[in-house]
């Protein structure tokens, strides 16, 4: 008989004593010797070096393995770009390895309808009859001459995706292999590249920082370098100026000096508006930017002012931008714009430019249609106060050393080459996807458009589609096309460690291995002013017959095609592929990874090739193992200035351009291939700006989806700081500290409404609403709270799987789904500049009812 | 001998979870069941005032490991399982412990959270009477049969319950507690006696967190009191009530500055 604890709390609480104590589980009273001393300490173990790829910033980790089991993560003690932290997602990986839904077994369906809810009934088969069958379907393609009907998409990735993603699709003769980086943060990269030429994202000095403006993100959580900004943003908290631009209290708004919870998708005319104040104020770097001839500051509200008055240094055209968009728009207007106050714009404009050049916008995706023109704005202003490339600003950051990949070019045979030369599936390039990626028209992906080009069949059909640890099924905006396109796509593979959503549609599943602590591959990164080479390796055994999906996938299935008469694929990797350090050849699929681990990192760790490297050298490929990263040399500051004179930046006119030739030449040149004009696309592709505006950072108002009058309330969508991407949901610990998120709740998904706004509604806190768009209704748990712009509504994203797990989905059996994937009623737009899709900004508008 | 104790320095803290999860890893806690969080490191979160002006601050949370410890005296066996080791620690000794919840009840920051539905965290969790723990490795049923693994399975092909387990010894206690008994932080004392920190403090990617003698005047703590001695509270309660050093149950646990750098 036991006592069970209510009862006993009922028992002792009525005699108010422990005199009741007594009866028959109690015999532990009897000991009252002192404890046995036994050992204390933790059981050996050892620190085996990978990667982290919970999140884009790519951390070196070790990983603690205790009788060959991983138990503990922390940051690689070597790294110098997170001081040897992880972040709370490093820690999740082990529930990630250890996830009791592992797929553990290659599959089939052995239902032919496809949809959202209807069970694919899959059935376990041998990887020899999963492989065999991809490769028959591979060689129809061959044999029909449409193997640009063979489609790639990638998901999280390492350096080997240079085999699978890309060299691997064109040999099979195809050009569709698709990232997913579209529907992540591209437009980020434009406010960089069409200002300074640089396509890529920003490492900053945050040790000599004074003034920091984080602008729609959020670093304490996400954007590419999480342990390092939570290890050194203290210092500009305590001894430095933080100001945090978000429409909801993020974790660094929370934190900073200033929070300015602007209205969504107003970023432009707050920077364009603070650019006002800081020229009016003459508080511009006069180093970087330049000055009036005669040193009067000429630039006053409303008064165009002459080129020639103004002798500009290592940027161009700072007058042009003024007289085009800046000269009426002061803080006064901005403040109508944005719902700030105006005082506070005017106090940041003036606090960042006087902390110049030791100041930086850190600023976010900007995902949101017209989004460009706002990424733009808020990096002309790091160029106007000298921030860029400068010490204690915002520089491009370091890259570590890397071997390139054996070529493939001899082993693609003719029918191949003339494949991989159609027209991309996703539309690129055509009059209203510019994509202007690098400068480059048409050349950036989009990968959302995916769905509705192979719904279209426009520029044609797919019949036979790979994807690798990515589920557009969750993660792209309306989602729905998805779950049709995938339908019609008549044979689909799915290379993945968990079953979700776009695995329902798949033919074939292979189970792949983790990246984290079971595969092979090479992972490159930056921040804290140094970039990174780092390994990932197998730290535990593999508990199933799970393949590395960048490179065993691919040598097995080269050992089919070759088997079935196309010997190419194979011939390559064998071929090619040798051992950098023994010259062997690889026989299986096993030493074919390590190998083209070794050859890509050979740089790194081979003594005759890292000889003369300024940065990390290790001994050998064993060393680079035992330490598992290799970092780079500190950033050097202001080599891209170069002279007045000749300047170093690439763009069109070796400046740092407020007007932009480099767009300019962009978008002229995609205007020309549609035999039209400049204007004309900008009206198809839905921006506002006409004639010259178009070359500078300038507002462009919001473009939303459902008028304001029945759709009052701006989406904002929010990431979560336990978001391994959108792999965390089956993770109890997630659930468990969800409310590291400000606002959120956990064991809950919730959307975060205003009080004042909740009680117009007649919500009260945790009451169940349904929020509704052009496109879609939710039903959600409605989280009161104080962080949030009234008129806004925040959904996080990562929970709402209808099948992903037994923790992540609510009813796996049923498809339902735990929470809501606001995803589904986010509407299909883009940022057409970039050919980016649309995420943030508001730019759905949603009405909210109790339900 | 010493006295241990803590400083969190609020305005390093991030409240980031790191410190959350990590402590999870170190001491092998359950997930959250029938009320009970198993969170021995936690978080309390307050807002305060209203949209634009509202300020948030989150606190970390643990065991602190008060020098008036209630937990101790309604400890109902002798000599009582919730202790308090020479060195400031109060330990929870397992086989003593008979699992009938006086400690939670006594706690100030203990709660049943299916009961107490203001508390935003528990010190101590109660493990079940029933059922062994981290019952998501024992269960048997897979999601997709035949095709995807399930707890018991990659339990065991991993080798043990839960597969992270992080294998440590302690005279006191388990590496994983047993079914009808009580469990919370005790500030890592198997590390801490071979010289490194909690491991909450030595994952923390901020370093908000400092360890050390409370007894000792040089030690790192007793400085960063001494010269946080305007900002420095504890917590009242597990609902976000603050109040000065030395009050209520004397809680080793301190925190200085402002989670907000807002004025």
């Amino acid at each position: 008989m036991k006592i069970k604890r209510r009862d006993f709390l009922k028992v002792s609480a009525a005699a108010g004593a422990v005199a009741v104590i007594g009866g028959p589980s109690l015999n532990a009273f009897a000991q009252t010797t002192a404890p046995k001393k036994k050992a204390m300490g933790e059981a050996a173990g050892e620190w085996i070096p990978s990667t982290c790829q919970g999140c884009t910033t790519w951390c070196p980790i070790e990983i603690f393995v205790q009788e060959g089991r991983a138990v503990k993560v922390r940051g690689n003690q070597l790294s110098k770009a997170n001081g040897g932290y992880v972040c709370v997602r490093g820690h999740l990986l082990l529930q990630q390895t250890y996830d009791p839904d592992r797929i553990k077994t290659p599959m089939k369906r052995t239902n032919p309808q496809k949809g959202r809810g209807i069970d694919p009934k899959f059935v376990p088969i041998s990887w020899d009859e999963a492989v065999d069958t991809i490769a028959d379907k591979l060689i129809e393609l061959r044999r029909n001459n449409e193997t640009h009907k063979y489609l790639l998409m990638r998901g999280r990735y390492s350096d080997h995706n240079t085999i699978l993603y890309d060299n691997l699709t064109k040999m099979l003769g195809s050009p569709n292999n698709i990232s997913h980086s579209s529907i992540c943060a591209e437009v980020e990269k434009m406010g960089r590249f069409f200002t300074e030429g640089f396509w890529g994202y920003s490492d900053y000095d945050l040790d000599k920082m004074k003034y920091l403006i984080t602008w729609a993100c959020d670093p304490l959580s996400s954007n590419r370098q999480i342990p390092n900004a939570v290890t050194k943003f203290q210092r500009l908290l305590s001894e430095g100026t933080v100001v945090a631009i978000d429409p909801r209290m993020s974790n660094t708004a929370a934190k900073a000096h200033e929070w300015m919870p602007i209205k969504p998708a107003t970023d432009g005319a707050l920077g364009v508006a603070m650019a006002h104040v800081i020229l009016t104020e003459g508080l511009w770097n006069k180093e970087f930017v330049g000055d009036f001839k005669d040193g009067k500051n000429k630039f006053r509200k409303g008064r165009e002012v002459k080129e020639e008055d103004f002798n500009e240094k290592h940027s161009y055209g700072l007058v042009k931008w003024w007289n085009l968009e800046l000269k009426d728009k002061d803080a006064a207007w901005a403040a109508k714009e944005t719902g700030l106050d105006r005082n506070q714009i005017e106090r940041v404009a003036r606090g960042f430019a006087k902390a110049a050049p030791n100041c930086a916008i850190w600023f976010g995706p900007n995902m949101q249609p017209r989004g460009t023109y706002s990424a733009l704005a808020m990096h002309a202003l790091n160029g106007l106060v000298g921030a860029t490339d400068n010490e204690g600003g915002l520089v491009t950051g370091m890259s570590a050393p890397s071997s390139s990949y054996p070529k493939f070019d001899a082993y693609q045979d003719d029918l191949a080459k003339a494949g991989a030369k159609n027209k991309k599936i996703d539309q690129r390039g055509y009059k209203t996807f510019p994509n202007l990626a690098s400068g480059r028209p048409g050349s950036g992906v989009s990968a959302n458009n995916v769905a509705n080009a192979i719904l279209a069949e426009d520029p044609y059909d797919i019949k036979v589609a790979i994807g690798y640890f990515v589920n557009y099924n969750f993660s792209t905006m309306e989602t729905g096309r998805w779950d049709k396109a995938m339908a019609k796509v008549p044979f689909f593979v799915h290379v993945v460690p968990m079953v979700s959503e776009m695995t329902q549609f798949a033919d074939i599943v292979l189970p792949s291995a983790l990246h984290h602590t079971e595969d092979w591959a090479i992972v490159r990164s930056k921040a804290n002013l140094y970039g990174h080479i780092s390994i990932q390796q197998p730290v535990v055994e593999r508990m199933f017959d799970v393949r590395g999906a960048e490179t065993e996938f691919v040598w097995l299935l080269a050992e089919k095609l070759r088997d079935k008469g196309f010997p190419n694929v194979y011939d390559w990797l064998h071929n090619e592929y040798k051992d950098p350090e023994t010259g062997k050849k690889p026989t299986d699929g096993l030493e074919f990874a390590i190998y083209a681990t070794k050859i890509r990192s050979q740089k790194a760790w081979d003594p005759a090739e890292n000889k003369d490297y300024k940065g990390d050298k290790p001994s050998g490929w064993e060393d680079f193992r035992k330490k598992g990263v290799v970092n780079s040399p500190r950033f050097e500051f202001r080599k891209k200035w170069g002279t007045p004179e000749e300047g170093n930046f690439p763009t069109a006119t070796k400046k740092f351009e407020f007007y932009s030739e480099t767009l300019k030449k962009a978008l002229t040149e995609h205007a020309e291939k549609h035999n039209t004009t400049v204007d004309d696309i900008l009206t198809v592709t839905n921006y506002e700006a006409r004639g010259e505006k178009a070359f500078v950072p300038h507002y462009e108002t919001q473009l939303r989806h459902g008028s304001r009058t029945e759709y009052p309330f701006d989406l904002v969508d929010m990431k979560s700081r336990l978001n391994r991407e959108g792999r965390s949901a089956n993770l109890t610990w997630y659930h468990a500290f969800k409310k590291c998120d400000p606002g959120d709740v956990n064991f809950d998904d919730v959307v975060q409404i205003n009080p004042a706004d909740a009680q117009k509604l007649g919500i009260k806190d945790g009451d169940m609403v349904k929020v509704t768009s052009v496109v879609g209704s939710l039903t959600v748990r409605a989280r009161l709270w104080e962080g949030i712009r009234p008129g806004t509504a925040a959904k996080c994203y990562g929970q709402g799987h209808w099948a992903y797990g037994s923790v992540g989905t609510k009813d796996y059996a049923k498809f339902e789904p735990r929470g809501a994937n606001f995803n589904e009623i986010m509407v299909d737009d883009y940022d057409r500049l970039s050919g980016s899709s649309a995420r943030n900004g508001g730019f759905t508008g949603v009405k909210i009812t109790k339900v | 001998m010493a006295k241990y104790g803590m400083v969190i320095d609020l305005l390093k803290c991030a409240g980031c979870g790191a410190c959350g999860v990590g402590c999870k890893t170190q001491n092998n806690t359950d997930d959250a069941h029938d009320g009970q969080t198993f969170n021995w490191a936690d978080f309390c979160e307050k807002i305060e005032g209203k949209y634009p002006n509202a300020k948030y601050t989150m606190y970390p949370t643990l065991c602190n490991h008060c020098s008036d410890s209630p937990c101790i005296g309604a400890c109902p066996v002798s000599p009582t399982a919730m202790y308090k080791s020479e060195n400031g620690i109060t330990l929870h000794n397992e086989e003593r412990c008979i699992g009938c919840g006086m400690c939670q009840q006594a706690c100030p920051y203990s709660s049943n959270m299916d009961d107490d539905k203001a508390a935003r965290y528990s010190v101590i969790s109660m493990n079940s009477h029933d059922a062994e723990p981290h019952a998501r490795y024992r269960n048997p049923n897979e999601l997709i049969k035949g095709i995807t693994t399930s707890g018991a399975e990659i339990a065991k092909k991993a080798g043990r319950t839960p597969p992270h387990r992080t294998m440590h010894a302690h005279p006191d206690y388990n590496s994983v507690r047993a079914k009808e008994k009580a469990e919370k932080c005790i500030f890592c004392e198997h590390l801490v006696a071979s010289g490194q920190n909690p491991y909450c403090t030595q994952v923390c990617p901020s370093q908000a967190r400092v360890f050390g003698d409370l007894d000792d005047k040089n030690s790192a703590v007793s400085k960063l009191l001494a010269e946080n001695r305007n900002s420095v509270v504890v917590l009242a309660d597990n609902k976000g009530k603050t109040a000065k050093p030395g009050s209520g149950t004397q809680p080793n646990v301190f925190y200085i500055r402002s989670f907000s750098a807002r004025k």
